[in-house]
């Protein structure tokens, strides 16, 4: 700990001298070393043509926070213009396809989440940016194991997209006020909540506020929300599942079927139904997407949020007198805790990929390089924190972060494990993947429809859920077989998948 | 001979004429050519795999049930909110078109002053009046003691449809108004003094002496308010996107969900949005031929 400290003190007093420095030489006062940098922007490893315009779009959050100062600060180093867009999902999904439909894309972007890399290139929406880093070899052994997979984002031996932060996180873990918590006598940072003591927690807390507060909120508009909450609460109640595409993050490995009929679903479910009877539910979840939910947590309208780690970082930079806490997602009454299984080391959403006719390589190039490197990674790490974790573990190391990061962190690599993917063990089921269509009552609308109670009978509904998704997959499969793909539904079992392991590449 | 000096002559004006049409073309003509080529593919819209199918996004349109939900609620839209515009609007139109009522034009302005102000602000506005928690409404209801617990009334589909009708017909209230506005003044003056009197006045005065003479112009307004109401997208999006549980969800949000499967796990149908859309424009297109017809006979009417 002391030691940190020192090393804090001695990069606070770095940059003191940098700018002092700066100062000195005349440089201008809008010249400025960032107070997060570790050591500004490095050399290029590319010509770069000054005057040259980069445009870049990804979904924001807290990632913009860093992409903002370190573009600003890029742009002025290598004297060109960076145009950053960061957009909602929603809009991505339009924004991106007209963009490579009508030729105006932008330069670097990150795929609509209903598109998978492996389309992407054969759409040919990208290109391979191994002309633009010198080495590139030597410079992706410099990440950890699984970052680059055949099928992920390396084609025909070229590569593709830059994964550089890690998967190792999950978007359902409790975020809590201390205060509300501390009063319904429960220490979920201590003792993670047990589901019976996640619904009482609730009910209690809905009490004590008598109509200024409830015990639980969720950005219920936002279907994928409901999903993301019953898979997850149903994966450490111990229905092996995983993977991150809708394929497969519903489907145990070991059988390939699909867990929606599990007790573990059902009971989850249950419990949300339970309490939204119980009126714990704060009113309005309805109709408030996740951004809102999120909001109304600082405000004290709830008592209890499942999301993710991007809250830590922006509450504490905007709400700092906000006393929460962070903990684990509910964990089952009985038994062990399951792990969560994540299908491959980076965060696909974040993964960044450059458009196929950008004329930008060389700025992409440098760009992609220096994300890629222990300085580009302790940088983000020290923006952006547990929100979107770095990918190299040395980065969180050296990185200035908060306990609550730290505790969210450290729960991660203690919940999650790396499990198999489809896509690496046979290409060809990325062609699934693209020919997938999820039914029209998905696994999001149907949990988001019995606790609106517009559907009844849960295990009624999550059995015939599991049979319009198992036409669903099973069309999809007959579509790629019919195109060309060797593909088989056995091509989804890993009989030697242990949940509790890592799935290395050995054991493909 | 003839064909060309008739166009000689006149070509200045065909000259004048020729941005309009191009913009029209570009902006009017060619989306609808497109749509209905879009319809004719099985296509995601975003790469280059088309497969031409003819009428199969039309059959399978045609069976269903989502496609149907939507276009029924896009009914029951339109059946609440036309009947309350048109009877509300007329009331409101007679009073304010007294003369002798003082503030008669503040009180129009009041009332026109939602149609100004930009749909999506409406929409996230009115979200933050009907929210249960904090929303004033809920607040007052709570306070006289009508309800015991707040209302979710964009969250529960019992609710949802009630509230953007609610706020749909408020908005755009102002402007029914002004079309009855437009309508009264038709009606001569010495026809209010012989009602007067006769001593006719209230609801019977409306009913059996404006009414009447309005009545071609209400079926007007009637069919300008029936289209206006089929297009309710930036609204209904702006406050519910659809829900909950389709609830909400009118034939504009089912296009623009099968065309962009927004972040849902689908793929983006945009044929098939794009037959939805051609079919949904038709029954559009037929009430607005319907208008057009009556309203030459409205003419024709007048002339006699």
């Amino acid at each position: 700990m002391s030691i940190t400290r020192m090393r804090g003190l001695s990069r606070r007093h770095f940059l003191q001298s940098s700018t002092a420095g700066a100062a000195a030489l005349g440089l201008g006062a809008g010249f400025g070393l960032g107070p997060a940098m570790a050591q500004g922007i490095p050399a290029a490893i590319n010509d770069i043509a000054s005057g040259a315009s980069l445009r870049w779009i990804d979904s924001g959050d807290q990632k913009a926070v860093f992409y903002r100062q370190f573009f600003a600060e890029y742009a002025q180093a290598r004297g060109v213009e960076i145009i950053y867009d960061p957009l909602p999902w929603n809009e991505i999904a339009q924004v991106v396809p007209l963009g490579v439909r009508n030729d105006t894309a932008h330069d670097v972007f990150a795929l609509p989440q209903n598109i998978n890399p492996a389309d992407a290139v054969a759409q040919d929406w990208v290109q391979p940016y191994d002309d633009f880093i010198p080495d590139i070899e030597a410079w992706k052994a410099g990440f950890p194991q699984g970052a680059f997979l055949p099928g992920i984002n390396e084609f025909d031996g070229k590569t593709y997209g830059l994964p550089f932060t890690s998967n190792k996180r999950y978007g359902t873990h409790l975020l809590f006020n201390r205060a509300y918590m501390e009063a319904a006598g429960y220490a979920p940072e201590d003792q993670p909540l047990t589901w019976s003591g996640f619904r009482d927690a609730a009910r209690k807390i809905t009490e004590a506020g008598a109509g200024r507060y409830y015990g639980f909120i969720i950005g219920g508009s936002q279907l994928g929300r409901w999903a993301q909450t019953v898979r997850n609460m149903g994966r450490m109640a111990g229905a092996s599942a995983g993977g991150d595409s809708v394929v497969e993050a519903d489907i145990d490995f070991r059988t390939g079927e699909y867990v929606f009929d599990s007790d573990e679903y059902i009971g989850a479910v249950e419990l949300l139904i339970a309490m939204q009877a119980d009126g714990s539910i704060f009113p309005g979840v309805m109709s408030m997407n996740a951004p809102q939910a999120r909001a109304f947590m600082p405000q004290g309208a709830a008592g209890m949020i499942l999301q993710g780690p991007w809250n830590i970082g922006g509450w504490e930079g905007e709400h700092p007198d906000y006393d929460f806490g962070v903990a684990s997602g509910p964990v089952p009454d009985e038994g062990p805790t399951g792990k969560l299984t994540i299908g491959q080391g980076a965060l696909a959403p974040n993964t960044m990929f450059m458009y196929k006719n950008s004329p930008n390589g060389a700025i992409v190039g440098d760009i992609f390089h220096y994300l890629g490197t222990l300085e580009g990674q302790t940088a983000w790490a020290n923006i952006v924190g547990a929100g979107d974790p770095p990918i190299f573990p040395e980065a969180l190391e050296h990185a200035d972060m908060s306990d609550r990061s730290k505790f969210a962190l450290n729960m991660f690599n203690e919940q999650i494990r790396v499990g198999p993917n489809p896509v690496v063990g046979n290409s060809d089921i990325a062609q699934v993947i693209g020919a997938f269509q999820a039914p029209e009552v998905n696994f999001a609308r149907t949990v988001q429809g019995l606790v609106a109670g517009e559907l009844t009978g849960v295990r009624e509904q999550m059995s015939a859920l599991k049979d319009r998704y198992n036409a669903a997959l099973d069309a999809a499969f007959a579509e790629a077989g019919a195109a060309g793909a060797q593909v088989d539904r056995s091509d989804l079992v890993f009989s030697n998948w242990n949940p509790d392991v890592d799935f290395g590449a050995s054991d493909y | 001979m003839r064909r060309r000096t008739f166009i000689h002559r006149y070509r200045h004006q065909y000259l004048m004429l020729l941005p309009g049409l191009v913009l029209g073309g570009m902006f009017v003509f060619y989306p609808i050519v497109a749509a209905v080529f879009f319809a004719m593919q099985d296509w995601s819209g975003f790469n280059a795999d088309k497969v031409f199918v003819g009428f199969a996004n039309f059959t399978r349109l045609m069976s269903d049930p989502f496609f149907w939900a939507a276009f029924s609620r896009s009914l029951v839209f339109l059946l609440g909110t036309v009947p309350i515009q048109m009877i509300l609007g007329l009331v409101l139109a007679v009073i304010l078109n007294d003369r002798l009522l003082k503030l008669s034009n503040l009180f129009r302005t009041f009332i026109f002053l939602p149609v100004v102000t930009p749909v999506a602000v409406i929409g996230i506005v009115w979200t933050f009046m009907l929210s249960p928690f904090n929303g004033p409404i809920n607040g007052f209801l709570l306070d006289i003691g009508l309800i015991a617990r707040p209302v979710d009334f964009l969250g529960s589909s019992d609710t949802v449809m009630p509230s953007v009708i609610g706020v749909y017909v408020w908005k755009w209230l102002g402007i029914t108004v002004i079309y009855w506005l437009a309508a009264l003044q038709t009606v001569p003056s010495d026809v209010y003094e012989a009602a007067r009197l006769d001593n006719c006045k209230g609801a019977r005065l409306i009913w059996y002496v404006i009414l009447p003479i309005v009545a071609p112009f209400a079926v007007m307004i009637l069919l300008i308010s029936a289209v206006a109401a089929l297009n309710v997208f930036p609204l209904i999006m702006s406050m519910t996107n659809g829900g909950p549980f389709f609830a909400s969800e009118v034939m504009e949000i089912f296009v623009y969900r099968k065309a962009f499967a927004t972040g849902d796990g689908s793929i983006p149908e945009l044929g098939y949005a794009a037959a939805a859309g051609v079919f949904f424009g038709l029954v559009v297109l037929a009430l607005t031929l319907l208008q057009a017809v009556i309203a030459r006979r409205t003419r024709r009417g007048q002339t006699a």
